[in-house]
C-alpha cells in the first residue's frame, strides 16, 4: 500500500497553472477522446466529397453559361460550399464532446476544481477546430486530385483553410451554447443543423450577382457568402484583399456573437442555485 | 482558522415549487472524525452534500466546512474539500492515469508532480492491474474506487462520500470501507459520508445522524443511539398483530421503551436476562403465548425505526432498485 503524505491545505496551490496551459490540456484531452472514437470523424468526410463532387459534375457542365464566373472554374467556386459546409457541421464536434461530459457527470467533475471556466469552454472548441482544419485539408486535396488549381498557390490554399477553421470555430460556439443550455446530446444535433439554411441563404451555386429579390439580401445579410466570396477569389482569381479582409471579418463578428452566448450559457449551467 | 471542522447551522433548503428539501439542519463534525449521515432515499441527504460541497446554494442557514463559508468563500472550500458524489462522473474512453493527472493539474500541479501523484492514488485505491484499460471497461466497484481516487489528487483534509458504495457487491462495499477507515486513521481526514445502509453507518462512524424528511431526527455515536433505548432487549413474536398489540398493553411499564414492529413487540430495559421471568409470568395470567422469545442488543436499525417510525431496509432491496434513487438530480436541463 502506498504511504502518502499527511494532508495540508492546497498542496499544489503556489503552481497553478495558467490560463494559456489550462486550455493547452483540457484541448489534448478532448483530442485524446476524439481520436479514440475515430469513426465518428468519417461521415462529415465522406459527405463533403460526395457534396464536391456531386455539384461538380451535375452543375459544372452548366457552369460555362454563368457570366458572372468569367471562365474561371467551376470546382473552384464550388469547392468552398463543400468546404463552408463540412466547417459548419463539423463544428458541432466541439458540442457533442461538452454534452457528453455534461451527460456522464465529468463537466461537474472539473468543474469541483479550481480550473478556469474559460479553458472548459475553449477546450473542446480549440479541439473542435483542429479536426476542422484536418477536415478542411482532405477535401482540398480532393479537390486537388479532382484538377484544383489555386489562383494564389499554396499561400492561398492555406488561407482557404483558416477561413474555414475561424468559420466552424466561429459557429461552434453555437453548437456549444445548445450544449451547455440543453445538457442534452439530441438537442445539441439538432441544434448544429441550423447552419443548413445560412449555407443556402447565400450564393451557394451561382455567384452573388445573378441573384435576385428576396434571395440576394438574405444572402447579403448573410455572413456566409462573405467567407464564400473570400475563398472563391483566393482559388479563381488572385490576392483580393477587400474580399479577404471582408470574409474575416465576417467570421470574427459571428465568433463574437456566439462566443458572448456561450459565455452566457456557461454562467447559467455553473449558476449555483 | 483553517482546520478539518465541519459546521452546519440552521440550514434549510427549498426547491422551486415549495419543496422543502431540507429543513432546519445543524450539526458540527469534528476534526478527524467520521460522521455517517444516514436516512432514506429522499431524505435530504445528497443536497446537503452539495451545498457543502459548493454545488448548490442554501435557502437560508449557514455552514462551514474547515472555517470556509460554503457560500462566500466557495473557492477554499473545494480545495480544502474532496468529494465523491453518487452519480460517478467518469468519461468512459478515458484511462485512469490520464483522468487523474488531468483532475490533479488543475489543482496546479506540475506535470511531474502530478504524474506522481496519479500512480500513488491508483496504488492506494488498488487499481494498479487495471491502469491500461480504458474506464469505460471497469465494474462498477472499481470505478467507485477510481472516482474515490479523483477526490483525493489535491490532499484534501475533509472527504465528502455520497452514499459510496450504494449499488455494489458486499465485497467491493468492504473494500471501499477499508479505504475509508485507513483515510481517517492514516491521514486523519475529516469524512462526512451519507448512507442508507445502518450497517455502513454503525460500521465506519464515530458519529451517526438520522435523517428523515429534511430534519435530524437523533444524532449521537451509533454505541450511544443503541443504548439510549435500553441495552438489551426482549423480543417477543406473537401469532398476528391484534396479539402483539394486546400484549404490548399488557407489558407496559416493564420496560424503559417498547415498540411494535409488525407482528413483534420489543422490549428494551437495562437487564432484560433478569426480568424474563416477571414478562412470561404476566403473559400467562393473561393468556397470551409468544411463539418466540430472543434476548438481542438493539441495533441501529431498531434505533431507526423508534426515531422515524419505519424500518430502514435498504440491504434487502436489489441493486436495480437502488439505481432508480429518487434524489439523485437531473443533470440534463
Amino acid at each position: 500500500m502506498a504511504q502518502i503524505a499527511a494532508p495540508m491545505t492546497g498542496r499544489y496551490s503556489a503552481g497553478e497553472a495558467g490560463l494559456a496551459t489550462q486550455i493547452a490540456m483540457i484541448t489534448r484531452r478532448n483530442l485524446t477522446v476524439i481520436f479514440r472514437t475515430p469513426q465518428a470523424l468519417l461521415p462529415p468526410l465522406i459527405i463533403s466529397v460526395f457534396f464536391l463532387v456531386i455539384y461538380d459534375s451535375t452543375l459544372g457542365e452548366a457552369a460555362a453559361f454563368l457570366p458572372g464566373l468569367s471562365g474561371n472554374s467551376y470546382l473552384g467556386f464550388i469547392l468552398p460550399l463543400s468546404l463552408v459546409s463540412s466547417a459548419l457541421s463539423g463544428s458541432s464536434l466541439a458540442a457533442q464532446n461538452l454534452v457528453r461530459d455534461i451527460e456522464s457527470g465529468y463537466f461537474d467533475k472539473l468543474l469541483l476544481t479550481p480550473a478556469s471556466r474559460t479553458a472548459l469552454l475553449l477546450g473542446p472548441i480549440v479541439a473542435g477546430g483542429f479536426i476542422l482544419g484536418l477536415q478542411a485539408v482532405f477535401v482540398i486535396v480532393v479537390g486537388l486530385l479532382m484538377g484544383l488549381q489555386s489562383a494564389t498557390g499554396m499561400a492561398g490554399l492555406l488561407a482557404v483553410i483558416g477561413l474555414a477553421v475561424l468559420l466552424g470555430s466561429g459557429f461552434a460556439g453555437f453548437t456549444v451554447s445548445a450544449a451547455l443550455g440543453s445538457g442534452n446530446a439530441a438537442v445539441t444535433q439538432a441544434a448544429s443543423f441550423l447552419f443548413f439554411p445560412l449555407t443556402f441563404l447565400t450564393a451557394s451555386f451561382v455567384p452573388l450577382e445573378l441573384l435576385s429579390g428576396w434571395l440576394k439580401v438574405a444572402a447579403k445579410l448573410n455572413p456566409i457568402t462573405y467567407v464564400l466570396e473570400a475563398m472563391r477569389s483566393l482559388l479563381n482569381s488572385g490576392w483580393d484583399m477587400t474580399a479577404l479582409w471582408q470574409g474575416i471579418g465576417a467570421c470574427l463578428i459571428l465568433a463574437i456573437a456566439m462566443y458572448a452566448l456561450a459565455v452566457y450559457a456557461l454562467r447559467v449551467r455553473t449558476k449555483r442555485k | 482558522m483553517v482546520n478539518g471542522e465541519i459546521i452546519v447551522e440552521n440550514l434549510v433548503k427549498q426547491y422551486p415549487g415549495n419543496v422543502l428539501a431540507v429543513e432546519d439542519v445543524s450539526l458540527q463534525v469534528k476534526e478527524g472524525s467520521i460522521f455517517g449521515f444516514l436516512g432514506p432515499n429522499g431524505a435530504g441527504k445528497s443536497t446537503i452534500i452539495k451545498i457543502l460541497t459548493t454545488l448548490a446554494l442554501p435557502t437560508s442557514g449557514r455552514a462551514t466546512v474547515g472555517g470556509y463559508d460554503v457560500v462566500t468563500e466557495a473557492e477554499d472550500v473545494r480545495r480544502l474539500a474532496g468529494v465523491a458524489l453518487q452519480d460517478i462522473g467518469l468519461d468512459p474512453l478515458m484511462k485512469p492515469l490520464e483522468l487523474l493527472s488531468l483532475q490533479t493539474r488543475m489543482f496546479g500541479a506540475s506535470r511531474a508532480q502530478a504524474a506522481q501523484r496519479a500512480s500513488e492514488l491508483m496504488e492506494l485505491v488498488n487499481l494498479t492491474d487495471a491502469v491500461d484499460r480504458r474506464v469505460g471497461t471497469y465494474s462498477g466497484g472499481m470505478r467507485r474506487r477510481l472516482d474515490l481516487a479523483l477526490a483525493l489528487v489535491h490532499e484534501p483534509r475533509v472527504l465528502f462520500l455520497d452514499e459510496p458504495t450504494t449499488g455494489l457487491d458486499p465485497a467491493s462495499r468492504r473494500d471501499i470501507w477499508e479505504e475509508v477507515r485507513r483515510l481517517n486513521r492514516q491521514l486523519g481526514m475529516t469524512i462526512f459520508l451519507t448512507t442508507q445502509y445502518l450497517e455502513e453507518a454503525d460500521e465506519l462512524a464515530d458519529i451517526v445522524a438520522v435523517i428523515d424528511k429534511g430534519r435530524i431526527a437523533i444524532q449521537g455515536s451509533p454505541a450511544r443511539l443503541k443504548s439510549e433505548l435500553g441495552n438489551e432487549s426482549i423480543n417477543l413474536a406473537f401469532d398476528g398483530r391484534d396479539m402483539a398489540e394486546k400484549a404490548l398493553t399488557e407489558l407496559d411499564g416493564f420496560a424503559t421503551q417498547t415498540q411494535l414492529d409488525r407482528e413483534t413487540v420489543r422490549l428494551y430495559m437495562e437487564n432484560a436476562a433478569e426480568a424474563i421471568p416477571s414478562v412470561v409470568n404476566r403473559l400467562r395470567d393473561v393468556n397470551i403465548a409468544p411463539i418466540s422469545l430472543t434476548l438481542t442488543q438493539p441495533t441501529l436499525d431498531d434505533v431507526f425505526l423508534q426515531v422515524t417510525g419505519q424500518r430502514l431496509r435498504a440491504e434487502a432491496q436489489p441493486a436495480g432498485a437502488l439505481a432508480a434513487d429518487g434524489e439523485r438530480e437531473k443533470r440534463g436541463r
